[in-house]
């Protein structure tokens, strides 16, 4: 596996345009194989190359080598992947990973998913199912709560809607293992939305359906974290073996990774050995991956490279739904106008309805006086200004902008770029750029029509400012401020 | 439940079982061994819902009845006891008490209703298969289990039995090694498995060289009756890849040469193998055999062996430590060492159904 990693790092770009520039795959296969022959002995080559085939994978930059048997690919992964680097490299002139592939039976899905454990119980098991549901479901709960998962986060307590209806299917197949070509799953979503409720119930339904599953399951933060921890004390070794052992990852909140580059690189390896062994991974993300700044493009285009899923803001029937859900949790009972009035009022964030509702619920169940409508917008008055005030517009960004450096709204769009005029128009972009979903076009578009290159730039340049310029730092955050509240 | 015991014949009987016991488990059951006294004296069982291995102990029982105590508190109790006799009484709630000389200990065990039976294994096909025959089989070949996780097809022994033949293989991609036994079955037996590397640790210790043993097959599990004692396995399911592949059909030049004196130079000349190359060089000329090492900040080292060598001179880098494991398995007198050339892996056979390939080791020079 090891000797993968360091292949790696060669750059995977150059790959698919080496392809082009060589010639068609077959003209590629059959030099590197000329130069395999010369490599190894006689012997070795026709027992282990010669049927072999070249896959083309231009889309995650590797080379895929198609064998017949699963002799075939331990055989070569374990002896021969320095040779068929160096082949690649020496022979059709192409820095690249190479994979091994098992052709035909994708090596057979079923035996993997019995592999230890075995979820046709035996006898043993079934026993102990039956005679001790309860010490078995405590066990798994006190496991799930030592990993970092929430019990409570599985399937049945999901509520789907139109908005996560595929995104919960998605996840449904990857936990039962039918989900086997979509690797990686990428699911990404604002906050509050069920990221992580979905992520937590794969590995809830992993575990129970086998219990000994190696199911690694942390965000982006802890594996940073773990990683600098194993940088220090020198033990990386133990670290790489840790992840690149397991049955399935699952990471949340990856938009962490963005800006640490070493993390980054120790990342991208974990995650291409466990692809390489068609180990599922699951991400979960705040944004879609092409929209994480700072995160190196191999990564991203290997996020990419699986199956991206999105969960949207749920529509009025499943806020309704989903309130309903946990008053039967609760054992509370609520006017149906109520809930109707606070599903309303409460759009954008799941986590926050369930909030909302604890606040009503309990006011109710405390001061037993009827509910009224009036009443619930008493309580939750603050989470609806917040509501309200939540969707950040550029307009609004760039308003702040020109009252702080006394500027008419003109200025923000027109083509004059004294300096005074057009810093304070890169800030009002970078700061679009970071407190709104609008893509970068979008933003250029609503600054006069200026394309995204310029609002890049206008970033960059804010971001070297706040470095070097307190004063500059000191205006950004007093804007953001008073666009936050 | 009362029994007394001799406090040998108790340690041994739990020594016996307490190792398929982990010390981490989910369940506090599975650190539990199963008691159950009767007339005829103790059987001991312990399961780690993989494995569960079962042995008895003699005892003078009082009054029968079962439970489950923690076994390797009770093994370190035992221990430690002062005198060669131990009375063990346990009372409806499953506290036991130990007495002996003049020490006393109360122990709090679990009930036996929740400890997992051992699966039945009526109706299974059976085999009869000499222990020694096993012992030694699985002597040869386990060295070569993989221990990489991800290939859990290889985390165990593939056990064939195939026209009228009893097979052994164990494989982790750098070497394989392979015991072929002539076996009585019926021919409706034939079939294959795998055993897991927990199972065959388990078999090993508990294998004698005299009598047969019956080994009974359900779809997923297997059973070894060894005397009084039963060991019994889930099967790692999956399909064994085709280990056939790896065997070089033809090998040009065969060289003979003592066991020992192999191994013994391997293991001494293998000191001085640099850690990042972890290779000795063996070097054949007629009838001489060169085994070298060297490190380049360290030193070198060299020894010279006689051997039967005939063939070409040329020169071969393996593992030493893989080059040995087959060596100190086996109890053949000399050993044939049959090569293609410095590419292609070598492979050691013994007279009899005995075969190790190993890769060779690249030589950068």
């Amino acid at each position: 596996m090891k000797n993968e990693q360091d292949g790696g790092r060669s750059k995977e770009k150059e790959t698919s345009a080496a392809v082009d520039a060589a010639g068609s795959s077959n003209e590629v296969w059959e030099k590197v194989k000329n130069k395999l022959n010369e490599y190894l002995s006689a012997d070795a080559f026709s027992r282990w190359f010669k049927n072999a085939e070249l896959i083309e994978d231009d889309e995650r930059g590797a080379a895929v080598i198609g064998v017949n048997s699963d002799m075939q690919q331990i055989w070569i992964e374990t002896n021969y992947m320095d040779e068929v680097r160096a082949a690649f490299a020496e022979g059709a002139g192409i820095h690249t990973q190479a994979f091994i592939r098992v052709l035909g039976e994708e090596v057979a899905p079923s035996v993997k998913k019995v592999a230890r454990g075995s979820a046709s119980a035996s006898d043993q098991v079934k026993v102990v199912k039956q005679d001790e549901e309860s010490p078995k479901t405590v066990a798994l709960e006190r496991k799930l709560k030592k990993m970092g998962i929430n019990p409570e986060f599985n399937f049945e307590s999901f509520v789907v809607g139109d908005n996560s209806q595929f995104a919960h299917a998605a996840c449904s197949a990857v936990a039962s293992g039918e989900g086997r070509s979509f690797n990686p799953l990428f699911i990404h979503g604002r906050a509050g939305l069920g990221k992580t409720h979905l992520m937590s119930s794969i590995a809830q339904q992993l575990l129970i359906s086998d219990p000994k599953a190696k199911v690694v399951f942390l965000t982006a933060e802890q594996f940073a974290n773990e990683f600098i921890e194993a940088v220090r004390k020198g033990n990386l070794d133990s670290f790489r073996k840790s992840y690149r052992t397991a049955d399935i990852m699952l990471i949340d909140d990856i938009q962490f990774l963005a800006g640490k580059e070493r993390t980054q690189d120790e990342f991208f390896h974990t995650f291409s050995g466990l692809l390489n062994t068609q180990t599922q991974l699951v991400l979960t993300c705040d944004r879609p991956a092409h929209e994480i700044q700072q995160l190196e493009p191999r990564l991203v285009s290997r996020f990419e490279s699986g199956l991206t899923v999105e969960l949207q803001t749920p529509g009025f029937e499943t806020r309704v739904a989903i309130l309903q859900r946990k008053m039967d949790q609760w054992n509370v009972v609520l006017e149906d106008e109520v809930i109707f009035h606070i599903a309303n009022l409460i759009q954008s964030n799941v986590r926050r309805l369930e909030g909302a509702l604890t606040r009503v619920a309990s006011f109710s169940f405390l001061s037993s006086e009827e509910m009224t409508i009036a009443k619930v917008d008493d309580l939750l008055r603050d989470l609806i200004r917040d509501e309200n005030s939540r969707q950040i517009t550029v307009d609004a960004i760039q308003k702040a902008v020109c009252e702080q450096y006394d500027l008419s709204l003109a200025d923000m769009s027109s083509r004059r770029r004294p300096a005074s005029i057009a810093f304070p128009r890169q800030i009002a972009m970078a700061l679009s750029r970071q407190l709104t979903n609008h893509s970068l076009v979008e933003i250029g578009e609503a600054f006069g029509r200026r394309d995204h290159g310029t609002v890049i730039h206008a970033c960059k340049r804010v971001e070297q400012e706040i470095e070097v310029n307190t004063e500059v730092k000191a205006v950004v955050e007093k804007l953001i401020a008073v666009l936050q509240r | 439940m009362k029994f007394q015991i001799a406090k040998e014949a108790f340690l041994d009987g739990l020594q016996q079982v307490q190792h398929v016991v982990s010390s981490r488990t989910t369940l506090p059951i599975l650190s539990n061994v199963l008691i159950e006294a009767s007339e005829s004296g103790l059987r001991l069982t312990t399961t780690d819902l993989d494995v569960g291995v079962s042995g008895t102990a003699e005892a003078e029982v009082s009054k029968t009845g079962s439970t489950t105590l923690p076994v390797k508190r009770l093994v370190n109790i035992i221990r430690e006891l002062p005198s060669a006799e131990v009375e063990v009484s346990v009372d409806s709630k499953n506290v036991a008490s130990i007495k002996s000389g003049p020490s006393f200990f109360k122990i709090i065990g679990l009930p036996d209703t929740e400890f997992p039976p051992l699966a039945d294994f009526q109706d299974a096909k059976e085999y009869q298969i000499p222990q020694n025959l096993l012992r030694d089989g699985l002597k040869k070949t386990s060295y070569a289990i993989s221990t990489d996780e991800t290939r859990y097809v290889l985390n165990g022994i593939f056990t064939s039995f195939k026209e009228g033949k009893l097979t052994l293989v164990a494989t982790d991609g750098r070497r394989l090694a392979m015991v072929d036994n002539d076996l009585e079955f019926p021919a409706s037996h034939e079939t294959d498995f795998i055993i897991p590397t927990k199972a065959v640790q388990e078999l090993q210790r508990l294998l004698n060289s005299e009598g047969d043993l019956t080994l009974r097959l359900s779809d997923n599990q297997v059973c070894f009756e060894i005397g009084s004692s039963i060991i019994v396995s889930k099967l790692i399911e999956g399909n064994y890849p085709n280990y056939r592949q790896v065997i070089p059909a033809e090998t040009k030049e065969r060289l003979t040469v003592g066991r020992e004196a192999l191994l013994e130079t391997v293991r001494r000349v293998s000191l001085l193998s640099s850690e990042k190359s972890n290779s000795v060089k063996l070097s054949f000329g007629a009838n001489e055999l060169g085994v070298a090492a060297n490190s380049p900040d360290i030193g070198e080292a060299n020894e010279s062996v006689e051997v039967k060598y005939d063939g070409k001179e040329f020169a071969i880098a393996f593992n030493p430590d893989f080059l040995q494991a087959p060596l100190r398995a086996l109890d053949d007198e000399n050993v044939h060492l049959d090569l293609i050339d410095e590419m292609s892996p070598g492979v050691l056979r013994t007279e009899d159904a005995f075969l190790y390939v190993l890769m060779p080791m690249r030589v950068t020079s």
